[in-house]
C-alpha cells in the first residue's frame, strides 16, 4: 500500500499519545478542582482516545478490517483518512503547546 | 473573559499555581520574589506563570522593572465571581 496508510496509522498513535499526557493533566486538574471545565475537558479527551484507538484496532489489529483496510481502500480514501488523522494531531499538538505551557 | 479563566486555571498544567499566585495577588500586590517565597516556589517558576497570566490580561504589573508588583488586571476582577468560583472548588 502507500505511504498515505503509514501516515494515517502513525498519527492515531500520536494522537493517542498527546490525548493521554492532555488527559492527564485535565484529570489532576479535576480531581483539585471538582469543577465541570476540566472534567469536560477530560471526557473530551476519552472520546477522541477511544476514537482513535478504534482507528488503529480497525487498521491493524481486527482479522477482516485490517485485511480490508490494508488492500481493498482505495488511495483516495486513504489520502483523506490520512488528513483527517494529521490535523487532528496538528490541533492537539496546538492544545498541547497551551496546556503545558 | 470567562473562558479564559477557567482554561488558564483549571485547563493547564501550571493552572493550580497559577490560582494560588493570583489568590495571594488579591490579599495585597506584590512582586515575584514576594510571591516565590509567600508561596514556596521556584522563583523563574513564578516568573513564568506571571508572564502567562500577563499575556492573558488576568494580571497587570506596576512600577519598574525590577521589582515591579502584580495585582489583578481591571478584566479579572470584573470577572471576579467566576475567579471566586474556581478558587471555591479547590481543596
Amino acid at each position: 500500500m502507500s505511504i498515505w496508510v503509514d501516515v494515517a496509522r502513525a498519527a492515531s498513535a500520536v494522537n493517542i499519545l498527546l490525548l493521554l499526557a492532555l488527559a492527564y493533566v485535565w484529570g489532576r486538574n479535576y480531581l483539585q478542582f471538582r469543577s465541570k471545565h476540566p472534567l469536560g475537558l477530560l471526557i473530551f479527551a476519552s472520546f477522541l482516545i477511544a476514537q482513535n484507538a478504534l482507528a488503529l484496532y480497525m487498521y491493524l489489529v481486527d482479522p477482516t478490517l485490517s485485511g480490508w483496510f490494508s488492500t481493498a481502500v482505495p488511495v483516495i480514501v486513504w489520502r483523506l483518512m490520512m488528513l483527517l488523522h494529521v490535523f487532528e494531531t496538528a490541533g492537539l499538538v496546538f492544545l498541547a503547546w497551551i496546556t503545558f505551557d | 473573559m470567562e473562558a479564559v479563566l477557567w482554561y488558564v486555571l483549571t485547563g493547564t498544567r501550571g493552572g493550580a499555581n497559577r490560582a494560588r499566585i493570583l489568590r495571594t495577588l488579591d490579599e495585597r500586590p506584590r512582586n515575584a520574589n514576594q510571591l516565590a517565597e509567600e508561596l514556596d516556589l521556584d522563583y523563574k517558576t513564578v516568573r513564568h506563570h506571571l508572564d502567562v497570566l500577563m499575556d492573558n490580561d488576568v494580571v497587570q504589573r506596576s512600577g519598574d522593572d525590577y521589582g515591579a508588583v502584580y495585582l489583578p488586571s481591571p478584566r479579572a476582577q470584573s470577572n471576579w465571581e467566576t475567579i471566586e468560583e474556581i478558587l471555591e472548588g479547590m481543596e
